[in-house]
């Protein structure tokens, strides 16, 4: 993993929270989603919230790591933490082509326990659970998942 | 970080075999859980219990896992219930609606009084 850059304060007053990467690599989204919980600490994200945003994000990079990046280990996830005073963003982006691969299928659990749906797919659906907002880009080159929680002026850059 | 591989043990109870979890649920716990699963199933009790008091991480590919013990429970006829599950983990199988499927329950001896009592 590289190190997580020190905050810096944007002139459009988002605030870069950190900036870091982690190799593709199974597991990693809990290396992703601990350094995320460490980067918004000073911020009023506490308890089931954090816990809310930490599954968003490890459900995300384990995305990106495995569709994006097929956990080729050389393939890094990029992953920015960037808060303005009413929002949070977490982008993480992976080094995939064409549209972002989710199970596009939503997951109905009865259809899974009587073997109508695989019993994988839960990834988009927990995020979309967890966060106020999410938005998915891409490229031929990147796809970019940003996962957004919406704040109640808690960013000190904001103002 | 290195990933905590998930252990199982597993014991008998009066008509309860428990499933006593420590580690993460993910793609790395489907030996483990699948290998003590038919263990318990082997102790031929009406329920099963998974003992979550050991687990701190479950994800998108560890819900798939309990999606399929439970499909295996409901074509066995036995019943699954979760006890020691965290508020967030009681959250996702709140949305998942596992929580449906299988009782969720406080801690071990909620889930033993709910197992003697239907």
């Amino acid at each position: 993993m590289t190190n997580p850059k020190p905050a810096r304060a944007d002139a459009d007053l988002k605030r870069t929270l950190a900036e870091f990467s982690v190799p593709s690599e199974r597991g990693n989204e809990r290396l992703a989603m601990d350094t995320v919980a460490e980067a918004v600490k000073d911020l009023d994200i506490h308890g089931e919230n954090l816990e809310r945003l930490k599954t968003a994000v490890a459900e995300a990079t384990m995305n990106a790591m495995e569709h994006g990046n097929n956990y080729r280990a050389e393939s890094p996830v990029l992953i920015e933490v960037s808060a303005s005073y009413t929002q949070l963003s977490v982008k993480i982006t992976d080094e995939g082509s064409g549209p972002p691969a989710f199970h596009a299928e939503t997951p109905d659990l009865e259809a899974k326990l009587e073997g109508m749906q695989t019993p994988l797919g839960w990834g988009l659906f927990l995020i979309k659970s967890m966060v106020d907002d999410m938005d998915v880009t891409g490229d031929e080159h990147h796809h970019t998942v940003e996962l957004i929680l919406h704040l109640d002026g808690q960013a000190e850059g904001g103002k | 970080m290195a990933v905590r591989h998930l252990n199982v043990e597993v014991r008998l109870e009066p008509n309860v075999a428990v499933l006593d979890m420590m580690g993460e649920i993910n793609g790395f716990a489907e030996e483990a859980l699948n290998t003590a699963y038919a263990e318990a199933d082997a102790k031929d009790t009406k329920t099963i219990l998974l003992n979550f008091e050991g687990v701190d991480y479950i994800n998108s590919t560890g819900i798939a896992l309990i999606v399929g013990l439970l499909a295996k429970a409901r074509a066995s006829h036995k019943r699954l219930l979760a006890c020691n599950l965290s508020d967030h983990y009681v959250e996702i199988f709140q949305i998942t609606r596992l929580s449906d499927f299988m009782s969720v329950l406080p801690d071990e001896q909620s889930a033993l009084i709910e197992a003697s009592v239907s």
